[in-house]
């Protein structure tokens, strides 16, 4: 336990000096990495711990990253507090899609689907919805703003990436060590004998997908500030729902490091790729699916545990 | 004082098979009794109608004296009436520990009296030593201990144990007669469904075979938890 925590403190002293040393470009690299591995712990609360492999989470990425936003432009908001009500308006949509799914006992790959579904009909109402912009999005100016969350240097948004990364590791840690971590695994091993050990599975599932579901609008609200744009094209789709499942499988899913292994992995890989000796831009793109499939499908074979598992062989 | 467990004119339907027919009976506290029948009797439906998997088409399932018809199972079992599976449901990826911890959890808030109160049952079923075993390794006894201890860990006044006795050998079924005896001596009712009629003759006050209904009683034996009476009324 003892030497745990001091890998974790290393770890973190390393992650905290990278700013020093990284270049810009770099830098980027590393953020879009943390926040890669943010969203797939995020996804993972749900999906790895309480078995509910949503595949809707892009709707609740989304919604944090309009609600941020649209608070800021029209109520001047600052979306330091924004991302709060974001991630409100996502744990309660996320409440009210499960207590229906749930209710007609939807399950498994039918929950997959009304999931996906309901991300799909998300992101046709933000095509259509003048409001928010439509399929145009919505552009932020640059500014150099701390207390609206806007920077104009790489390194203050690399460190709320890892604050928020950490908090998440945190969160999943005190998750597995609670009695509703241990009523998610019940749930995601069997729910018909969770239900004989006195589990509310009902009530678990909910609180599952409303918890991940908030988690995940964080991760929204952060896309909007870094990126400076939102559109139903980039937070909507199935890329953010990827990112996460590609992150949380390989790394190992139901695991506080798993997501983080997994998503750094496949972040710099796809920074490595990009500088292979490739002639134009339509080939990196094309190359580096490939291998990432590759990648994928070998991991999912030989390590369906993820990478995770590795280290507790040897253990 | 009104019985542990009290099933009133229970009726289950399933399309054209009629699996329980007006079954009465009632266990009472500190007492084991045994059903057994063939395969298709429908035992396993009375287990799941009395445990909340299913709700009964007619008549009502009454447990320390409220009437739990129609309840989830999750209620039923805070309430006081644990079961085991028939295929024994190992939580496949998580250790023995864990998997009993679940249960402890339903009486116990914290994880650590949790945990204390796992590590005790594990010692009370003979699997301490497999604490930190996975489900999904487990012989087949030992998930039939496993599930044993999951359901105790609860905090059951009712145990309800599914086929306990079947896929053992000799020898093994001797020893799951003898922790079942212990755990009745502690106070915890058992109400035992059982092919393996060895089991049954040894350990329940009681037998009632559903058949059509629970419509046949073998001979009650004196024994030292109660004198019988039985209870199993016929269609």
């Amino acid at each position: 336990m003892k030497g745990r925590l001091a890998v974790g403190v290393v770890a973190l002293g390393v992650a905290a000096a990278v700013p020093l040393v990284a270049g810009q470009h770099l830098l980027t690299a590393f953020i879009v990495a943390l926040h890669a591995a943010y969203m797939a712990l995020a996804w993972n609360v749900a999906a790895g711990y309480a078995g509910q492999f949503s595949l809707g989470h892009s709707l609740f990425y989304g919604i944090g990253a309009y609600a941020s936003t649209m608070l800021y432009l029209k109520l001047g908001l600052t979306p330091w507090v924004g991302m709060f009500a974001g991630a409100a308006l996502a744990g309660v949509v996320g409440v009210l899609l499960a207590l229906g799914v749930y209710r007609y006992n939807v399950r498994g790959i039918f929950f997959a689907l009304v999931t996906l579904g309901a991300a799909e009909v998300a992101k046709g109402l933000a095509d259509n919805w003048h409001w928010i912009k439509g399929p145009v999005g919505i552009l932020l100016t640059m500014k150099a703003a701390p207390a609206e969350f806007f920077f104009l240097r790489r390194e203050p948004y690399y460190y709320v990436a890892l604050a928020m990364v950490v908090a998440m590791v945190a969160i999943s840690l005190v998750l597995e060590r609670s009695r509703l971590g241990q009523h998610f695994l019940a749930v995601r091993e069997d729910e018909a004998a969770a239900e004989a050990s006195g589990v509310d599975t009902h009530r678990a599932k909910t609180v599952a997908i409303g918890l991940s579901a908030a988690l995940t609008a964080f991760a929204g609200s952060f896309y909007a500030q870094f990126y400076l744009y939102v559109s139903p094209e980039t937070v909507l789709t199935f890329e953010p729902q990827l990112t996460m499942m590609l992150g949380t499988m390989v790394g190992g899913a139901g695991t506080a490091l798993g997501p983080v292994l997994g998503s750094v992995l496949f972040s710099g890989l796809g920074e490595a790729l990009r500088n292979l000796p490739f002639e134009n831009t339509r080939q990196v793109v094309i190359g580096s699916k490939l291998v990432y499939a590759i990648l994928l499908i070998v991991i999912l074979i030989y390590l369906p545990g993820g990478l995770i598992t590795l280290g507790r062989r040897r253990a | 004082m009104s019985a542990l467990l009290a099933v009133r004119g229970v009726s289950k339907r399933f399309g054209g098979l009629q699996a329980l027919s007006n079954v009465t009976f009632g266990v009472d506290h500190r007492e084991i009794v045994g059903i057994i029948g063939p395969n298709g009797a429908g035992k396993t439906t009375l287990f799941n109608v009395i445990t909340g998997v299913y709700a009964p088409d007619l008549g009502r399932v009454e447990l320390r004296g409220m009437d739990v018809t129609g309840w989830a199972p999750h209620r039923i079992c805070r309430l006081g009436a644990a079961r085991t599976f028939q295929i024994g449901k190992p939580f496949a990826a998580l250790s023995v520990l864990q998997t009993v911890r679940i249960g402890a959890l339903n009486r116990i808030d914290s994880m650590a009296g949790a945990t204390a109160r796992a590590l005790e049952v594990l010692e009370l079923v003979g699997l301490a030593g497999k604490r930190d075993d996975l489900g999904r390794h487990l012989t087949v006894i030992e998930r039939k201990r496993l599930e044993l201890a999951r359901a105790l860990a609860t905090g059951p006044a009712l145990l309800l144990l599914d086929e306990v006795a079947a896929g053992l050998r000799p020898n093994e079924i001797q020893e799951m007669i003898a922790l079942v005896r212990r755990i009745a001596a502690g106070g915890v009712s058992v109400l035992i469904i059982e092919h393996v009629l060895e089991a049954v003759m040894r350990l329940s006050a009681r037998r009632g075979v559903p058949g059509r209904g629970l419509h046949a009683c073998l001979k009650s034996r004196a024994s030292r938890w109660r004198t019988a009476t039985c209870a199993c009324s016929t269609t």
